[in-house]
């Protein structure tokens, strides 16, 4: 017992050794004084004293410490057994990591994105997220700051309410000016979230909403730009052409309230006093809102009390009200701002599907320890007649079991350590700031214990359970040719096989129909142009021009890009589609009555002339924006077909009017629908404005090319750069590129669904295999006589075929019933294809039986090929 | 049924009846384990044969609940041997399990010898 020195095992076991010769050497004394020999004697004390090394076992176990000494020994048999066989060791022990790591992979990501949603924060289980009206995937910022205002006093159940809101704006003051994601922020952002400054300090209650250009910086802004700049604080800085002080930096780790996406500097709602209008208008919702709720608060509770402070204030202000006002609370896991949504909705079916390939393993691995251990029948027949209890061996068992788990525990946790970072890998570049990818942290660490816990107790127990039933005496008795694993074992290892099979089909049905599914996404029609199409974004207004200035440089860009050689077209727009950004608006249209809380908004963009050109996207009435559609003129505005149907049904849309942003637009065109966000959706009304007329936050220059668009990009920047050599050109990349980001999770279910299948195929036909090549293996002998008897080649071959078949048949049915069940649960995430495509599933029942039929093969030939005298005498 | 299952069943039966015994013997002074298979057999006249499997383990068992303490002395045939003591707590526990043991002989005694007439 040298691995348990400390607890003084062998000086007590030394003692009894001792003892119990004292014992034997009285008694031989006795024996010797009452006249016998010493020889006579001595076998006389032994056999009366019995079993010695029993009696020792037996007083041991009243010690208390007996069950360590015997883990120990435990564990140095199983090492011994698995270092015999190092073929099934490598290959369970590798099956298991790789099991193991796709579940703590999964889980990893979870936990990094949807486990976290906010890094460095307190307490993130008690933050919600707030979100008014109509529910969506990705809604826009739902409050005003007027109405967020009266939310935040007058609650009942919030410890505190924090508001934010996102945009680009620009570093100035350097020689080219950075882009930089700003958060404008409640006054209590940071202390609702609970971040302490690592510099300086946070904001004032009472500079929230007026007019102090102060500034807060982001860790790694300060640390990329200011080089750690320790005096940093009061220091000036310029953005967007605007001094701001640094009053303080946010601790490392830090990068905002929005899920997965990075700030760089946080500013109050109105540093700079030029944003007085949303600061006072209840009809402008720009605020996205997040609450702490009180201890004991449950999230019902909280949405009964905001709901009420809102039927008072839509009551107070119906007119800045109108349509759906119902306010519904989200824990952050899945808050719909930022990109926790999506990830709620990928992620957990993923680790269903690693679990299922956890599951698979498990039997696989049960399959062949019980392989193994049906050919150890007669060590474990022997272990037992010497005394082992049942309870032993099964110990013994289910250890070897737990070993193997644990050494695949260990290598899935430095894989882990790897993958849990290739998330990143699945999100193009875009000019979202996305930060997402998985994390390695204690609670990962946990889960992969559990895991291999899970593995272990799956793939040890049961085998061990069954094999030591065997009762001892016949097991020795018995001829090893005639015990053919016993009916018991056999109908076990059938069961292992049907369920590998079983748990396999469904993982390959949903993986054909997710990667079907994103052929038909990549080949669907978006109903707009994607090739030949060169997007470029200019920080107009990020740069800090006055509304005049900027829209000179407009024309100015149009102008030259236009004239640039390969270019067909330029236009200008302030969004482009299918990148996960949704600009929306309420929209009134002029004599609509909306259903009682019908949401009234519409998807929006601002474009310039010629845009719908340059997309292919066809006017059906009407016409599209020209230059002359600027400020001077009258204010109109383009709907696509489901505005148009929505508002105006079975009428005329053009000369229609409608209320957007507080201004009056008529309708001169109605363009056809194309995609916004997913190819998958249903359209939403989507209204499109003149960007001379209503100039939008962002400003991308769109260019039809005639060949490859990125070679274009050179000549596009430095057209812009002649205007204004100041301007900042960025996220220049092609629509292609852009729209990427729509199938960018379509892609990491098919990936990795595709890579579960593939490992669950390989599982259950080496199952398969392995048991049919074991079973014709034991019955040589059988095969032999049956050939002697005059079977023929033919027969043999069928003979084993068809209890593979048989198996598989059975596997594949129930997989079948299971299949049909999980589709149901993916069937959201499908497109073009049904959760029960005939097609898919006939294929992929075709591929598994073909395989299992190919396992089946191979013994079955061997079997068929040998010589049936040799295979007689094999015993 | 194993040898190993037979000892644990033999010491069921005797738990509590093999430890009073054992204690019963170390009242007479500190003994070591042959010693006391020894005087057990001596004072039942050859019918208590205590079989080593049952008397170590009871004997450790016994140490651990404090019942007797040992320690390794010197036979007076110059044998070095581990002697059982009993101690306060032992002394209680045989007083306790003779109480106990004298309902249960009493009890099996008043089913065992009852009057032919009570039956009736």
């Amino acid at each position: 017992m040298k691995w348990f020195p400390s607890f003084g095992f062998q000086r007590r076991k030394r003692e009894l050794q001792e003892e119990i010769d004292a014992h034997l050497q009285m008694a031989i004394a006795d024996r010797v004084a009452r006249g016998e020999t010493a020889e006579t004697a001595r076998q006389a004390a032994m056999r009366e004293f019995g079993n010695i090394p029993l009696v020792q076992d037996v007083t041991r176990d009243t010690w208390g410490q007996a069950w360590l000494e015997q883990l120990g020994r435990d564990v140095r048999y199983a090492l011994r057994q698995l270092r015999k066989s190092p073929g099934f060791t490598i290959t369970a022990t590798a099956m298991l990591a790789v099991a193991i790591c796709a579940n703590s992979t999964v889980f990893s990501w979870i936990d990094g994105t949807m486990l976290r949603p906010i890094p460095g924060a307190r307490d993130t289980g008690d933050l919600v997220s707030l979100q008014r009206g109509e529910r969506t995937f990705s809604p826009t910022p739902p409050f005003s700051y007027l109405d967020y205002r009266d939310l935040r006093e007058q609650n009942h159940s919030f410890a505190g309410i924090l508001a934010y809101h996102n945009d680009w704006t620009s570093l100035t003051g350097g020689a080219q000016p950075k882009p930089v994601y700003v958060a404008n922020v409640s006054a209590n952002y940071f202390d609702v979230l609970g971040i302490k400054p690592l510099l300086g300090r946070f904001f004032l209650p009472e500079e929230e909403a007026r007019a102090i250009p102060n500034v807060v910086l982001s860790y790694s802004l300060w640390k990329t730009r200011y080089g750690k700049d320790p005096a940093i604080v009061g220091k000036s800085i310029e953005v967007a052409r605007h001094p701001l002080t640094v009053i303080g930096v946010a601790p490392e780790g830090f990068v905002g309230a929005a899920p997965g996406l990075r700030d760089d500097l946080w500013i109050t709602l109105n540093p700079l006093g030029t944003d007085v209008w949303r600061m006072t208008h209840r009809d402008s919702d720009w605020l996205i809102v997040i609450g702490r709720l009180r201890p004991g608060v449950s999230r019902g509770e909280a949405a009964q009390d905001l709901n009420i402070l809102m039927h008072h204030i839509v009551a107070a202000y119906p007119d800045q009200h109108l349509g759906d006002n119902r306010i519904t609370l989200d824990p952050m896991w899945r808050s719909p701002f930022g990109v926790n949504g999506y990830m709620a909705a990928t992620l957990p079916i993923l680790l269903a599907f690693a679990g299922v390939v956890l599951l698979l393993t498990s039997a696989n691995v049960a399959t062949l320890t019980l392989v193994r251990f049906v050919s150890r029948r007669r060590e474990l027949a022997i272990r037992q007649s010497l005394g082992a209890t049942r309870i032993q061996l099964v110990r013994q068992m289910m250890l070897e079991g737990a070993l193997l788990s644990i050494v695949a525990g260990a290598v899935a946790l430095l894989l882990t350590s790897w993958t849990s970072k290739t998330f990143a890998w699945f999100f193009p570049t875009n000019s979202i700031p996305l930060i997402l990818n998985g994390s390695m942290d204690l609670k990962v660490v946990i889960g992969i214990a559990v895991f291999s816990m899970l593995a272990a107790m799956l793939c040890g127990a049961l085998p061990a359970w069954r094999s030591s039933q065997a009762p001892a005496a016949e097991v020795l008795k018995a001829e090893s040719a005639s015990i053919s694993g016993g009916s018991h074992n056999r109908k076990l290892l059938s069961g292992l096989v049907v369920a590998q099979i079983a748990l396999s089909l469904p993982l390959l049905i949903c993986s054909g129909l997710f990667l079907r599914t994103l052929r038909n996404l990549a080949t669907a029609n978006p109903g707009f142009e994607q090739d030949h199409i060169l997007t470029a974004s200019v920080g107009l207004n990020i740069a800090g021009y006055s509304n005049d200035e900027a829209q000179l440089i407009r024309h100015k860009i149009l102008d030259r890009v236009s004239a640039l050689p390969g270019v067909k077209v330029a236009t200008l727009t302030d969004w482009i589609p299918m990148t996960l950004i949704q600009k929306r608006s309420d929209a009134y249209p002029e004599g609509y009555v909306p259903h009682p809380h019908e949401s009234l908004l519409v998807e929006d963009a601002e474009v310039g002339p010629r845009y719908f050109e340059s997309l292919h996207i066809p006017i059906l009435e009407g016409r599209e924006f020209t230059l002359n559609d600027d400020e001077k003129a009258p204010r109109v505005i383009i709907v696509n077909q489901t505005a148009a149907r929505r508002y105006w049904p079975g009428q005329d849309p053009l000369g229609k009017r409608l209320r957007v942003s507080g201004s009056l637009f008529t309708v001169v065109g109605v363009a056809r629908n194309s995609t916004q966000t997913f190819v998958n959706e249903s359209p939403e009304p989507m209204v499109y404005l003149s960007i001379f007329q209503d100039p939008g936050n962002e400003t991308i220059v769109q260019v039809k090319t005639d060949g490859n668009p990125v070679d274009l990009a050179p000549a596009v920047e430095h057209a812009i750069h002649e205007i204004d050599p100041r301007l900042p050109v960025f996220d220049v990349r092609s629509m292609r590129e852009s729209t990427q980001m729509a199938s960018s999770f379509a892609v990491i279910q098919s990936t990795l669904a595709g890579m579960f299948a593939l490992i669950g195929l390989v599982l259950a036909v080496t199952g398969i295999y392995g048991v049919v090549a074991y079973r014709t293996q034991l019955r040589t002998h059988e095969i032999g006589i049956r050939m002697a008897l005059g079977a023929s080649r033919v027969d043999v071959l069928r003979l084993v075929l068809l209890q593979g078949v048989w198996l598989t048949g059975i596997g594949m049915a129930l997989g079948l019933a299971f299949a049909l069940g999980l589709t149901r649960l993916i069937a959201r995430q499908l497109y073009g294809i049904s959760a029960h495509d005939p097609v898919t599933m006939v294929s992929v029942i075709a591929l598994l039986g073909a395989m299992s039929l190919l396992a089946c093969y191979f013994p079955a030939h061997r079997a068929m090929r040998r010589n049936p005298l040799t295979a007689i005498r094999e015993l | 049924m194993n040898e190993r299952d037979q000892y644990k069943n033999r010491i069921e039966l005797l738990q509590g009846t093999l430890d009073m015994l054992i204690l019963q013997t170390l009242q007479w002074g500190p003994q070591h384990g042959y010693g006391i298979v020894q005087a057990l057999r001596l004072r039942s006249g050859d019918v208590l044969q205590v079989e080593t499997g049952s008397l170590y383990p009871a004997l450790h068992r016994l140490e651990r609940q404090s019942w007797v303490k040992s320690e390794w002395k010197q036979s007076e045939a110059k044998q070095r041997a581990r002697y059982y003591r009993i101690t306060a707590k032992g002394k209680k526990q045989l007083a306790s399990d003779l109480g106990r043991w004298e309902r249960i002989v009493e009890a099996i005694g008043s089913v065992m010898y009852v009057k032919p007439e009570e039956c009736e």
